[in-house]
């Protein structure tokens, strides 16, 4: 197709349209790099300068007590702690929710049985639902079998609340491959795990990053639970930055407080950076569908 | 021995029965078309043969054993699909041996078969490829070698050639038909395509609403239908279906048609005997479009042949022959005439009525009344 | 060759099986339900039982610890007569219709601007997108910070000149809950926008093409063609932003701790206090359900209208 030559109105509408696009992305960056120079400058700096005035030099002093001395409540070790309790809780979490999602994903789009689609439209609705309804009978439940404020009880609700997505994912993924592939291998003589394996699995690439970057930034950006059900000991990071900010003893330090924050947003962002494709693909599976 | 015989079988997901009783049976290295319109329940009955849908009452047997409850991997099935369902993942080779591998056959083993179906196939050079760069042709060769490989019992075909263009589709219906002469293999074939199943069948069970509406030789299916329907559904263009009253004798019943003149013919039938309680009602007359030709001077002797004055609607040369479209008792009339005879649509022309093959149906129920 | 011999004498007669494979069989009949039955437990014990527990203890006194004493409705009815949660129910009502209506209008418009062939489109999306990556706390605490009464943006604004810029809505209770808004929509609308471009990608382009000849111009043919066609997204969209506001709790408790007072409290947070920092159960478990009617009251006809418009379409 040969474009028309711009006319003047049309090359003046298209620069506004990038000013427009350009400022908007101001804003967007403007609150993560406020944090970001907040966090290089000291005390002083922060009372004379404004939001957006440049620290004078590089100052990593409050990344250093963010990590490894600001004050959270009564213990003052920083968040470093808490930053491997949040891995130690998303890794086995992320891993089981997964593996979970996958199987009943398989199961319920290959080898449905009676009840299945009940069963999925049970698991649909349980993603939606508040958690609120189930967090004191879960509270209940952890305390009864000595998981309270342990990491693996931890894990064990994340896991149950995240099942409900990672299932969804899987079945709307496999729903979409073609039934005739399951039955081919069927006759073929595979069974249930070996079709799983060789067949199915092998084509899910996608569709496990997707649900893994999905899993990991949920759990890793989870608080909720996390002030539920974690204790002193086993909080995972975000707690520990919410503890660190309104812990003031002694002057506020706004620069350990962003330095901390963005230490907690970190791996997420990194995930999204690296992978943010898939990220936008987690988002909107299932959402935009025909 | 019959090869697969299917007894009763009914099939239901709940909300009435898709297949209402089919009774079918095959003798080993006969090719069974299954044909009929889509949503009859061919593919439902395909995966009720290969273990992949439960039958709801009824039996399925193999040889002398009831499969009916038997897995699929024990059925000793293999089937080629629509979309051919080829692993995404695994190469040509590995599809093909893919069977072979699961049931354990020795590594050595699987590359002489792959090897033996490549060349039967003529797919060697396309072994280490992956499913998603081949052509459709060649992607129904893979599909085939992968069922070939395993040397099972029987061979289930699901419409493997609607979803190749026009010129292949004509060129792997040859293959297919020259695999099953060498191999003398027993396959189960589901096609719409009356074509198809004319040609390739041993046998043919034309389906309709789950129900087998005749089962026979490829002859008697299209010179001896059961109803008006399966006339119908095979042959192309279809059979005429002319409405027209019985007159005549007992001994010599005929069928009123009115000619291009305005004047009432009678046409004799070629079985009196079993119409004579008929005459004087209306009923429908089959005749197929290649009994209506022009005059031809060998068949002017034929008891059963009328000339017949026809008033010629449209003309549409093929170049074989000539297919006009003409009227009979109000009715548009499909005619076969060989390519040189001069027809002029809007004119009369004089043709020629052979009723040695015609068909008589009731005209309420469609089922045949001449038999 | 011939097929037949090589298969002749296989017999496949289930009734032949030894009471081992049948037992194998048997077993592998039932494989796909007992790999699911984990997900069984969960749903019917962690999702619903637990539900039908809560409803159960919002009908009690409990307090600390559960008391299985049956008091009817009394918890709903001290809840409705509870400052603090009306307070919380009007924050939620401005929270989400201001948070909702915001994040599909700036995602709606940063779509269509962003669909117009932008150079660098991935980039300028990603920026959009990335805050949808960060946790709610980290969101909080840098707004928190930046809408400092004392050293925030009107500190700035100062600096640049603009002395008579006021901007306290953090410590003034009749504005704090705009300020979680702010935060809010900073951080979901380019969730919306997301949406929305995958929506406008899959808009067939035979139809804009029409619309054209047709002589329709640009503007009219989003407003008149494409956007109505987007109305699925835009009603998914609608129902996962509702979740998000009737869920959001940890944005309070960053940004504003609730504060002043409870003058920022959503019923989430009022649930967290009175169910485990406040000793109050029975009321915390009513709250709950009082929020779990809410999200039910959204999602029921969505899903009723989505089953439908599957088995019609
Ligand atoms: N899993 C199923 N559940 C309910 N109805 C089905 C199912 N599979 C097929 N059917 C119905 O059974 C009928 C026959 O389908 P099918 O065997 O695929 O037809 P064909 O292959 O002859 O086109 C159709 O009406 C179809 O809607
Ligand atoms: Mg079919």
């Amino acid at each position: 197709m040969v474009e028309a030559p711009m006319t003047v109105t049309r090359r003046a509408a298209r620069l506004g349209l990038y000013a427009i696009l350009a400022a908007v992305a101001f804003i967007y960056l403007m609150p993560v790099w406020v944090m970001l120079i907040t966090s290089l400058k000291d005390v002083e700096e922060i009372r004379s300068g404004n939001l957006l005035s440049l620290p004078s030099s590089l100052n990593f002093d409050a990344w250093v007590t963010a990590w490894g001395s600001a004050c959270a409540g009564s213990s003052c070790e920083g968040i470093s702690s808490y930053f491997w309790n949040s891995f130690q809780i998303v890794i086995p979490a992320v891993i089981i929710s997964t593996l979970l999602g996958a199987l009943n994903g398989y199961v319920l789009s290959f080898w449905r049985f009676r009840g299945s689609e009940l069963m999925f439209g049970l698991l649909l609705v349980g993603c939606f639902i508040p958690l609120q309804v189930i967090l004191l009978p879960m509270a209940r439940t952890l305390a009864f079998f000595g998981l309270a404020n342990s990491t693996p009880g931890l894990v064990l609700v994340h896991v149950i609340v995240g099942t409900g997505f990672t299932t969804m994912f899987f079945r709307n993924f496999y729903i979409g491959l073609p039934q005739e592939l399951i039955k081919a291998a069927k006759l073929d003589g595979a069974g249930f795990f070996f079709i799983f394996r060789r067949v199915v699995l092998p084509l899910s690439t996608p569709i496990i990053v997707v649900t893994v970057i999905w899993q990991f930034t949920q759990i890793w950006n989870d608080f909720l639970l996390g002030i539920v059900y974690s204790g002193a000991e086993t909080q995972p990071v975000t707690v520990a930055l919410n503890n660190l900010v309104n812990t003031s003893f002694g002057g506020k330090q706004y620069n350990v407080d962003m330095a901390a924050a963005l230490i907690a947003a970190l791996p997420t962002l990194i995930v999204y950076m690296v992978a943010g494709k898939y990220f936008v693909k987690g988002l909107t599976a299932g959402a935009v569908k025909g | 021995m019959a090869a697969l015989t299917i007894e009763n079988a009914v099939k239901n997901y709940g909300q009435g029965d898709i297949l209402k009783g089919i009774n079918i049976s095959i003798e080993s290295g006969e090719f069974l078309i299954l044909v009929g319109p889509s949503g009859c329940g061919k593919s439902t009955l395909m995966n009720m043969i290969a273990g992949l849908e439960t039958v709801t009452s009824g039996r399925i047997l193999m040889g002398d054993d009831d499969v009916t409850n038997v897995q699929p991997k024990d059925r000793d099935i293999a089937m080629v699909f629509q979309s051919y369902a080829l692993y995404p993942n695994m190469s040509v080779a590995e599809n093909i041996a893919f069977g072979l591998e699961i049931r354990k056959v020795p590594k050595h083993e699987r590359a002489q078969e792959v090897e033996r179906v490549a060349k039967l196939l003529q797919i060697e050079h396309l072994l280490d490829r992956k499913p998603g760069q081949l052509s459709g042709g060649q992607r129904q060769r893979v599909a085939m070698g992968r069922a070939l490989a395993r040397r099972p019992r029987l061979y289930l075909f699901d419409e493997p050639l609607s979803n190749l263009d026009a010129k292949l589709r004509v060129e792997m219906r040859t293959e297919i038909k020259k695999l099953h002469q060498n191999l003398g293999t027993t396959i189960v074939y589901v096609t719409h395509d009356q074509i198809e199943a004319m040609t390739l069948a041993d046998r043919i069970a034309v389906m309709k609403d789950g129900i087998v509406q005749q089962f026979g030789t490829p002859q008697e299916i299209y010179n001896d239908p059961n109803n008006q329907f399966v006339a119908g559904f095979m042959g192309s263009p279809a059979m005429n279906f002319i409405p027209a009253k019985l007159a005549g004798t007992a001994a010599a019943v005929t069928v009123e048609v009115t000619d291009a003149n305005g004047a009432v013919q009678q046409l004799p039938v070629p079985n009196s005997a079993a119409l004579a309680s008929q005459i004087g009602n209306e009923v429908v007359l089959g005749l197929r479009p290649e009994k209506i030709t022009e005059p031809l001077p060998h068949k002017e002797a034929d008891p059963m042949v009328t000339h017949l004055p026809m008033k010629v609607l449209v003309t549409e040369p093929t170049g074989a022959d000539t297919m006009v479209v003409s009227e009979l008792n109000g009715t548009q009339v499909d005619c076969r005439l060989g390519p040189r005879f001069d027809v002029t649509p809007g004119a009369a022309a004089d043709l020629m009525v052979d009723m040695s093959l015609a068909v008589f149906f009731d005209k309420a129920t469609g089922e045949r009344i001449d038999r | 060759m011939n097929q037949q011999t090589n298969t002749a004498g296989r017999s496949i007669n289930s009734a032949a099986l030894s009471p081992l494979a049948r037992l194998q069989q048997a077993l592998a009949d039932q494989l796909p339900k007992l790999v699911m039955a984990p997900t069984f437990l969960i749903i019917f014990v962690c999702i619903y039982g637990y539900i039908g527990w809560t409803f159960l203890l919002s009908l009690t006194k409990s307090r600390i610890l559960p008391v299985w004493k049956f008091v009817g409705f009394e918890q709903y009815e001290k809840l409705f007569m509870n400052d603090r949660w009306m307070v919380s129910l009007e924050n939620l009502v401005i929270f989400s219709f201001l948070f909702i209506a915001l994040c599909l209008l700036i995602g709606m418009v940063l779509a269509v601007l962003l669909d117009q062939k932008i150079r660098n489109e991935g980039f300028i999306r990603g920026i959009y997108l990335y805050p949808m990556a960060i946790s709610f706390i980290v969101t909080g605490t840098a707004w928190k910070w930046l809408m400092n009464p004392s050293l925030g943006l009107e500190k700035m604004m100062h600096d640049w000149g603009w002395t008579s810029f006021s901007f306290d809505w953090l410590v003034d209770p009749d504005m704090v809950v705009y300020t979680l808004v702010i935060a809010a929509v900073w951080q979901s609308s380019g969730f919306v926008m997301a949406l929305f471009i995958a929506g406008l990608r899959g808009v067939d382009d035979e139809m804009i093409k029409a619309a054209k000849l047709d002589g329709a111009s640009m503007p009219t043919i989003y407003r008149r063609i494409i956007l109505p066609s987007l109305k699925p997204v835009f009603f998914s969209c609608f129902v996962i932003l509702s979740h998000i506001a009737i869920k959001s709790f940890d944005l309070v408790a960053a940004l504003t701790g609730g504060g002043p007072g409870y003058a920022s409290d959503l019923p989430a947070n009022f649930m967290y206090a009175h169910a485990f920092t406040r000793g109050q159960m029975g009321l915390g478990a009513a709250s709950a359900m009082v929020m779990l009617g809410g999200v039910l009251a959204i999602l029921v006809p969505y899903l009723y209208s989505e089953l439908r418009g599957k088995k019609h379409g």
